[in-house]
């Protein structure tokens, strides 16, 4: 398959070089892939997509867009020529123009222009609304316009930042499906920016994780979740427990000394049997509705945090995990 | 970074945007180089002179200004400042604004009104002559008086400074103290005032260079400055040379006390402490006695910077208007409202092309050194005007002995003067259209990039439609400040021109200074549009954040 973005050696910094906010990031996103980025703040994710668009200079590497060169230590094509879309995180919507002026506002002089418009406020459930201004809608709305804008001129790659996260967690989850099905329907490459993973789980084809201006890993959904290349990685997932030395005493199980190992806490079982178990005394119960956290005190006096969604009764548990579910990092 | 990585980039990045900025900023420090160069060719005979007898006169005469300014404006400006943002008084919100009006009496037309209020036959004498104390005199005319009137005209740039930041200040620092028994005048002194210091002293910083730029009061009190120092070596002595030198000295000065305000809020940044959004809306109600004091305390400055030589003005302007109402009078207003008209205009067009030119422009250098530009405010307008003259008459020279033309192209001629005030007031326009263009997201202008319009386009679609607020106040505090303008007019202006503020300059030094009062009301007049539009300004601001 022919990758639509190309990216080599990319790196940026900023304060004359004091602060480094991307370096030697290099990867590619096939054509009509969604490739979500995910990283901390002050990861390098923002820099990383301001380099894309053209908003900003890289310092080294190379920026191809459907196989031209745009951006480069000798050459830095405007954000204008890249046929580059662009969602941002505020929406960016032009107060003083209407929205359909804002959605015409990109696309190239042709006679069809307010057509083509229409045709994309339709596309994103907006029809009707072409005479309102900015100010006149709700949030979804003005992020449905946002998409609208940025796909009428038919861009080659889009990129969304941080899309979601000026909404409220209901619509969040309305508007994600809604967003992604438009944008898989247009074809378009997509690359989008959150800290969210619960985002990225569910609509990218591959996952970019940055840390300190570094690419980490990318990978699937679910190769990611499964094999996390760094601890980082799989605590970006959801919570995990790191087994140091003292839990691996508690729990009997000898690991190799070159490795760091974690577990993930929904893999921690309780009261059941399996491969490495340890006898623990509740010290705190905390009740968080769907799901209570336990604080415990293991066999040997170490503490550990768990959340379960099983009653849990009596002063002492059995708590353990499995042997297949332990993550092993070289670190 | 290797050098040839580094040539690369800036091969880059240099885009023509990068070239214009290059040329508006040498254009604006122009002047400034000039009195530098100037400095190598040595000093004029009488240089000697000066420092053994008068420098030293100069040197006292202003650091005693700046000092006794600086207490009274801090006395007037914060204190009246704290009463209005905190406290519920009668006529509270007509002071709020009125206390602002002393700004559009330029501080030479201050020292007219004072010197007739204290005159023989003044306001003072008469008051004083009624209740029965024959004879009794106050000698204004020196450098207490000076320093008055400078303060007193003065005063609400640090009343603004100070009342924006008490304005913007949470008021829950000033409640947490409260709570731990502090009593309000005593948290004023022990909390609000070392945190609204930077504010106070940026304000303070404004009224120094204005102190230092003046030369209308001072010369017509007779009190020797720099300013009048450097008028005296060039045009009465005749030697340009000493004019310079002692222009040098000034600059020192003057680039001091800014490095000073740089220095003082070097780790302060207590206004953006955003701790609640709450402020002095809720305002303290204190006991009738006391809001009649509170009153009377904001009322004495509005007076005394308003009403009172206001007053003197029209009773002056009521004698003289037969004399002086004329068809000279009318050509002067027009062509001093002409002249300010055009200017404004040219400078907000060089504002604005130096603000965009500087955000198009992608060489960090040349950004962080556009700064540079807007410095003229802070240089007095006769470092100016002279920094303008001297190659001025350079260039008319060579042009003279190349037979290219037969007469004076540049100097003493509009073209001179209204480069000399756009170098002068570019800061003043500059500022608002920075405020207003900041206040627009960046990723406005950055969508429609992405979405293919060029800077230029963006610019017309996006960004002028958004800051049209700031050019007009752009337009109009240039426009107000250029009518106001002294020394640099009297200097640079052509023969057969002339404006309001040297037509009033001309009358109070020929001994007619009630004939001043006309083209002096006609200032004020104009100078209030400002005032007021400053402080809804101010309001807006304050309840938006």
């Amino acid at each position: 398959m022919q990758a639509t973005l190309n990216i080599s050696n990319l790196s940026k910094s900023y304060d004359q070089g004091k602060v480094k906010a991307l370096d030697d990031v290099s990867f590619f996103v096939n054509k009509g892939d969604i490739c979500a980025v995910v990283g901390e703040s002050g990861s390098g994710k923002t820099t990383l997509i301001r380099l894309i668009a053209g908003l900003e200079e890289l310092d080294s590497g190379e920026i191809h867009i459907e196989s031209q060169l745009v951006a480069s230590i000798k050459k830095n094509i405007a954000p204008e020529k890249r046929e580059v879309g662009m969602v941002f995180q505020e929406y960016a919507l032009f107060p003083h123009l209407s929205v359909l002026e804002n959605v015409v506002y990109g696309i190239k002089k042709s006679k069809s222009k307010k057509d083509v418009a229409l045709e994309t406020l339709n596309l994103v459930g907006l029809k009707g609304y072409e005479k309102r201004y900015p100010h006149e809608l709700s949030g979804g709305q003005q992020q449905r316009v946002a998409l609208a804008r940025a796909l009428a001129p038919k861009p080659s790659v889009l990129i969304l930042d941080e899309p979601f996260s000026n909404l409220d967690a209901m619509m969040r989850h309305r508007l994600r499906n809604e967003v992604f099905n438009i944008i898989k329907k247009t074809g378009v490459t997509a690359i989008f920016v959150t800290h969210d993973t619960q985002d990225a789980l569910a609509v990218a084809d591959e996952i970019l994780i940055l840390q300190n201006g570094k690419l980490v890993q990318k990978d699937e959904a679910s190769a990611l979740y499964k094999k996390p290349q760094s601890i980082y990685v799989a605590s970006l997932f959801g919570n995990t427990v790191q087994l140091n030395k003292g839990l691996q005493t508690a729990f009997k199980c000898p690991l190799k000394e070159d490795c760091c190992h974690a577990i993930r806490n929904e893999s921690l079982t309780v009261n059941q049997d399996c491969d490495y178990v340890s006898e623990a005394e509740i010290l705190k119960r905390t009740f968080l509705g769907t799901h209570s956290q336990l604080l415990l005190k293991l066999d040997n006096g170490e503490h550990l945090n768990v959340v379960t969604n099983e009653p849990v009764l009596g002063k002492t548990i059995k708590i353990g995990f499995n042997s297949k579910d332990v993550l092993a990092f070289d670190e | 970074m290797n050098i040839k990585h580094r040539f690369f980039k800036f091969k880059r990045d240099l885009n023509r945007w990068s070239l214009l900025l290059l040329i508006i900023l040498a254009a604006v420090a122009i002047p400034i180089l000039t009195i530098g160069l100037k400095l190598f060719d040595g000093p004029g005979d009488s240089w000697g002179h000066i420092v053994d007898y008068v420098l030293f006169d100069y040197l006292q005469n202003s650091l005693l200004l700046a000092i006794f300014c600086s207490i009274i404006v801090i006395v007037f400006g914060v204190s009246t400042a704290w009463l209005v943002s905190r406290f519920h008084f009668p006529f509270r919100k007509q002071l709020e604004w009125l206390l602002i009006l002393p700004l559009s009496v330029p501080a030479y037309i201050m020292a007219y009104a004072y010197a007739g209020v204290f005159g023989y036959s003044g306001l003072f004498s008469n008051i004083v002559d009624a209740v029965g104390l024959d004879g009794f005199r106050i000698d204004f005319m020196n450098i207490y008086g000076l320093s008055f009137v400078l303060s007193i005209s003065l005063f609400p740039y640090v009343y603004v400074s100070s009342r924006t930041f008490f304005l913007a200040q949470a008021t829950n620092l000033l409640e947490a103290s409260r709570m731990l028994g502090i009593s309000e005048f005593k948290s004023f002194f022990k909390l609000i005032f070392p945190l609204a210091r930077p504010a106070i002293i940026a304000g303070l910083v404004l009224v120094l260079m204005e102190v230092l730029n003046d030369y209308g009061a001072a010369s017509y009190y007779g009190v020797s400055t720099f300013t009048t120092g450097i008028f005296r070596s060039w045009f009465s002595l005749g030697e340009p040379e000493t004019a310079i030198y002692l222009s040098a000295i000034l600059l020192i000065i003057v680039f001091g006390l800014i490095l000073f305000e740089k220095w003082q809020r070097r780790h302060m940044n207590f206004t953006s402490a955003k701790t609640s959004k709450q402020n002095y809306s809720s305002k303290l109600r204190p006991k009738k006695g006391h809001q009649i004091l509170f009153s009377l305390i904001c009322f004495v400055p509005v007076c005394l910077g308003f009403i009172l030589p206001v007053i003197q003005l029209l009773i002056w302007a009521k004698q003289t208007f037969a004399k002086v109402w004329n068809v000279e009078f009318i050509t002067i207003t027009l062509e001093s409202f002409g002249i300010a008209f055009i200017t404004a205009l040219i400078t907000v067009l060089v504002a604005l092309l130096l603000l965009f030119f500087t955000k198009w422009n992608k060489i960090e250098l040349l950004k962080s050194s556009s700064k540079l530009g807007v410095l003229g405010y802070a240089i007095p307008g006769i470092i100016i005007a002279i920094g303008v003259l001297v190659p001025s008459l350079y260039i008319d020279k060579w042009l003279i002995e190349k037979n290219i033309t037969s007469k004076l192209i540049l100097n003493a001629t509009l073209i001179a003067l209204v480069y000399a005030y756009v170098v002068r007031f570019l800061a003043v326009a500059y500022q608002p259209l920075e405020s207003s263009s900041l206040k627009i997201d960046r990723s406005l202008s950055d969508s429609s990039k992405v979405l293919g319009e060029g800077n230029f386009k963006t610019f017309f679609k996006i960004e002028f439609p958004l800051i049209r607020t700031g050019l007009l106040s752009a337009f109009i505090l240039v426009f107000i400040d250029i009518l106001k303008e002294l020394p640099l007019t009297l200097i640079m202006k052509p023969y057969d021109v002339n404006t309001l503020a040297v037509k009033a300059f001309e009358y109070a030094s020929d001994e007619m200074v009630s004939s001043a009062a006309l083209p002096s009301l006609l200032i004020i007049l104009t100078a209030l549009v400002p005032a007021i539009f400053l402080n809804k300004l101010l309001l807006k601001n304050a309840s938006n954040s």
